[in-house]
Order: C-alpha cells, then structure tokens, then sequence
C-alpha cells in the first residue's frame, strides 16, 4: 500500500507582487517544515514557473499590477488536467462577498485575509495539502486497478 | 519625468539626441578654433560666436552627464533602498515568528532611532500579520517611539508629515492611534478626513470590541456622524472594519437620528458584505419617506438574498411605486419570495413603462422555478404589450431557455 506523503514535503508556490508578504510567508512554512517553497512577486512569471515547478498547492494574492489574481487563476487552469485537484489559497484583504465568489468559481478553494494569523494559514494549508494527497492517492489506485483488470 | 515605465528609455533618447548635438556642436566649436588660428575667426563677433557654440557644448555635454549619473545613482539608490528593506524586514520576521511573549519583543537592536527603512519595514508587516506576531511587532514600535512620533505628527507636523503619520497608524492599527485619528475627522482638509477615517477604522477592525457608546464602536460611530465625508468613502471605511463591519453597521442603523446619506451607505455596505442576519434591520428602511432610502434598501435584500416575512407587504407595495428605480429594486429583490406570494405582481411589472422595471421583473420571473418560467414563456407568446413580449423573449434567451431559433418562432407566433 502506498503512503500518503507528509504534506511538509509538498511543494509550495507562492505569487504575490509585495515582496514584504512573499518573504513573510516564506519564512512562516520554512519554520513549520515546509522545504519545497518557490516563490515569486512577478505575475508574469507564475506559469512558468508553475510548469517548471509543478507545485501541491498555490498561494495566490488576488490585487496585483498587469496580472491579477483571477489571470493567472485562468493560466493555472489551462495548464491543469481537468480531474487534479490543485489547491489555491487566495490572500486578500478584500472581504467582499462578491470577490470571494469570484475567486471561487475561477479555481480557487480558501481564502487567507490579510492580516492574518500564521496559525490559520498553516491550517488551511495543511488540510488543503491532505485532500490533494489523497486525490493523488486515489488517482494511482484507478489506475493500478485499471491496470489489473 | 522620473520613476515610471520607461524611464530608461527615455534616458537614452534624451543622451541619443543630447550626444548628437554636443558631437555636431564640438565639431563647430572645433572648426571654430581652428578656423581662429588661421584667421577665420579673427572679427570680434565671430569671436561671440564662438565663445557661445562653444559654451552651449560644455552645457549640453554637462547635462548628458548628469542625466546619465542621475539615472545611474538612482538605479542603485533604489537597489539599495530594496535590500536594506529586505534586511530589515527578515529581521522583523525573524523576531515576529520567535516563540517569546509579545514583552520579549522590547529586546531588540538598540538604535536610538530606527532608520526608515526598518519603519516601513515593521509597518509593512503590520499590514499582513496580526495576532502574537502583530503584537511583538507592534512593540517594536513602541520600543522605539515610533508610534509617539506618529502621534505627534498627527496633531503638530506639517501637511506631508501628517498624511505620513496618518499612513503609518493606519498600517501598524495601534489602539492608542483611534482617538486621535478620530479627531482629524474634523480636520478641514477632505484629504486628512478621508485618510483618518480608512486608518481609524483599520485600527477598530482590530480592536477587543467593547459595548456602549463609549467603547471603541461608539466612539468610531460618534465620529463618523459628525464627519463631513463622501459616501464613497464611508463604505470604503465600513468595509475596512472587516469582522467588526456588522456590529457597528447594526449600531449605525439601530441610531434613531441617523443622516439619511449615511443610512443609505450602511444599506448599501450591508449588502456588499453580504451581512444576511442584517435582513430584518435592513428591511425596516423598506418603508422609508426617502425613495432613495427605499431603493437601497431593497438592493441590499437583493444582494443579501433574502426577503424577511415582515418585509413582505412593503415588497408588493413597492412594485407599485411611483419612483421607477424603486420598482426595479422591488423587482429585483422579489426572486427571494415565493413564487404563489409575488408572481402576480412581477407578472403585472413586465408590461412598466420602465425598461429597467421590465428587465428586474422578467430576470425575476425567470428565477421563481418552473412556475416563473411558464409566466416568462407566456408572456413572450401572449402579452398584448409588445415591449413586455420582447423582453420576456430577452430573458428566456438569456436563461437558455430559448435557444435563437425558437426565440424567433416565438416571436414570430406572438
């Protein structure tokens, strides 16, 4: 039977334009265990480094200058086969219910306000990280059932 | 001229041109002299001449350096400013995510006076953290008497210090900032009222909440009662106060001699925030004097999505109203009754003199189940108004209820 990988061996991707917030947020995963986080602050060079990377979860601000959150949402998007579960983590001060609507039907499952609590994010990020790994899971057993059959 | 997109390149084509006319210059200054020593330049007017080509070179020449020299010093001041931001933030971070009491935060590096780089450092995290690393960060502040000369900015610094200091509370929410930031709600310049405001109630959003007037909430409400501030500004305000939003928007509707204006901004932030436990106080404002009031507070029930009982009655009435944007919200609104209580009347709306009020209707009818769609279908077919016809026909299409071929037959029949 395979072993669910721990989540702090998930590789973690982190877009957001304040230099501030991606450092901060770097340093609050590293101290929790995390040690595969890449991060950028240009929005343009999210889907590269998105391929390049093949990240378990995005932490994604939704305001950023030229491209913004919901962009590069739809960039992910089209590069994510249609039944994997990427995780999104939206980082917003924006509390509207509307954008919070939005972001959801571009692809995104929680949200993080800014500010907010290290306890929270790293909450959030482990259960997102938990059901990926489990939809990995599931994915190789379709498959190696396939296989038998 | 500097510090936007493309700066640099406006560099070169400033030294490109510059470069050409200090070469094509030096060179006549050049035939100039050498011209002078075989006699051509021997008069005494070709001698201005000279000494005038010669000095608008040097000039241009010193400009094209000092552009190049300024455009340089910049780039590396900016690289500069960038790292030691970097620093100084990690060492924030550092010292935010350290499992110590907030106390223990008061032991930082001993510098009389932090340097502002370290400031926008520390406020710049305060704009993202809150909680046990917010509260070591904000004695950082107070370690160094940042927040006290922030305060005294606020009340004695000029104009420019003042919006700064204004910026900086607002970014670090210190308790102690709230009521001198409310005071400048009165401050003459709409700049620094607006600017307090967002700050103050940034600082509220954070705060233990505290009932009555006198706490934090009631003090945040006094104040923005006897504000001079734009409506836009208000919600953007009440907005800001993130969790605390509902408490001071039920306190704010709940005063009996609220400003119609503001009444109609906290309606209308109700709905934004999608606050549907407001519903109930939101729908008192349905049977305002005002009709603005009256329509606001129908697009708040819309947006909360949800029309309480006693709300009802006002709803139908409201369908009749003289004021037609008062009837479109009505119409809007009404998707969140039953279809038995409102459909007749939504019905009777697809044939307004108002397109607005046919459009809410129809788009109304079109999200009351089966039977709202039937009335829509019925009246695309069978309305003795044609406008009512070719709306009903409008929202069907829209709903893909009617894909373009049918919509034509069906107009074609009616």
């Amino acid at each position: 039977m395979t072993q669910t990988p721990r989540t702090t061996d998930a590789r973690i991707l982190v877009v957001d334009d304040e230099r501030v917030n991606v450092i901060l947020l770097e340093r609050i995963l590293q101290q929790d265990g995390y040690s595969k986080v890449r991060s950028t602050s240009d929005a343009y060079k999210a889907a590269a480094l998105y391929d390049e990377f093949e990240p378990d979860l995005v932490l994604l601000d939704l305001h950023m200058p030229g491209l913004d959150g919901f962009a590069v949402m739809e960039q992910l998007e089209s590069r994510t086969p249609r039944d994997t579960f990427l995780p999104i983590i939206i980082l917003t001060a924006d509390i509207r219910p509307e954008v919070k609507r939005r972001a959801l039907a571009a692809g995104a499952k929680d949200f993080v306000t800014k500010p907010f609590d290290r306890t929270e994010v790293l909450l959030r990020i482990q259960n997102l990280l938990e059901t990926r790994f489990l939809h990995l899971r599931l994915d190789r057993q379709v498959v190696r059932q396939g296989q038998g059959t | 001229m500097w510090r936007r997109y493309g700066d640099a390149a406006y560099t070169l084509v400033t030294l490109a041109i510059f470069g050409f006319e200090t070469l094509a210059l030096g060179w006549l200054s050049l035939s100039f002299l050498l011209g002078r020593a075989t006699g051509i330049a021997s008069t005494r007017v070709e001698g201005v001449l000279l000494a005038t080509v010669t000095s608008t070179a040097s000039a241009l020449a010193l400009l094209g350096l000092y552009l190049l020299t300024y455009h340089f010093t910049s780039s590396l001041r900016d690289r500069w400013h960038v790292e030691r931001l970097d620093q100084w933030t990690e060492r924030w971070i550092a010292l935010a995510l350290e499992d110590v009491p907030a106390e223990a935060a008061a032991d930082t590096p001993r510098l009389r006076r932090l340097p502002r780089a370290a400031v926008d450092a520390v406020l710049s995290l305060l704009e993202v953290v809150k909680g046990d690393e917010g509260d070591r960060l904000k004695a950082v502040l107070a370690r160094h008497g940042v927040d006290r000369l922030f305060l005294r900015q606020l009340q004695k610094g000029h104009l420019a210090a003042r919006l700064d200091a204004i910026e900086g509370l607002g970014k670090a929410r210190l308790p102690q900032a709230l009521d001198p930031l409310l005071s400048l709600l009165q401050h003459p310049k709409p700049v620094v009222r607006r600017m307090a405001v967002r700050a103050a109630a940034g600082t509220l959003a954070t705060m233990a909440p505290e009932p009555g007037r006198d706490g934090p909430g009631g003090r945040f409400i006094q104040a923005l009662q006897g504000a001079s501030l734009q409506p836009g500004v208000v919600q953007e305000s009440l907005l800001l106060l993130e969790t605390r939003a509902g408490v001071v928007l039920r306190d704010l509707m709940a005063e009996p001699d609220l400003d119609d204006s503001l009444r109609r901004v906290v309606l209308e932030t109700t709905g934004r925030l999608g606050l549907a436990d407001m519903a109930e106080e939101v729908a008192a404002s349905t049977v305002h004097p005002d009709p603005e009031l009256r329509a606001a507070a129908f697009r708040a029930l819309h947006r909360l999505g949800s029309v309480p009982e006693g709300a009802q009655a006002s709803l139908l009435a409201a369908l009749d109203d003289e004021v037609d944007f008062v009837r479109v919200q009505a119409a809007h609104a009404a998707a969140f009754l039953s279809a038995g209580a409102v459909l007749p009347a939504l019905e009777s709306r697809l044939g307004d003199a108002s397109w607005w009020v046919r459009r809410a209707a129809a788009a109304s009818l079109a999200r009351l189940g089966d039977d709202g769609v039937a009335t829509v279908r019925r009246a695309a077919e069978t309305h003795p108004d044609r406008a009512a016809r070719d709306m009903a026909v409008q929202v069907l299409l829209e709903t893909g209820v009617l894909d373009p071929a049918a919509a034509r037959l069906v107009k074609g029949v009616a």
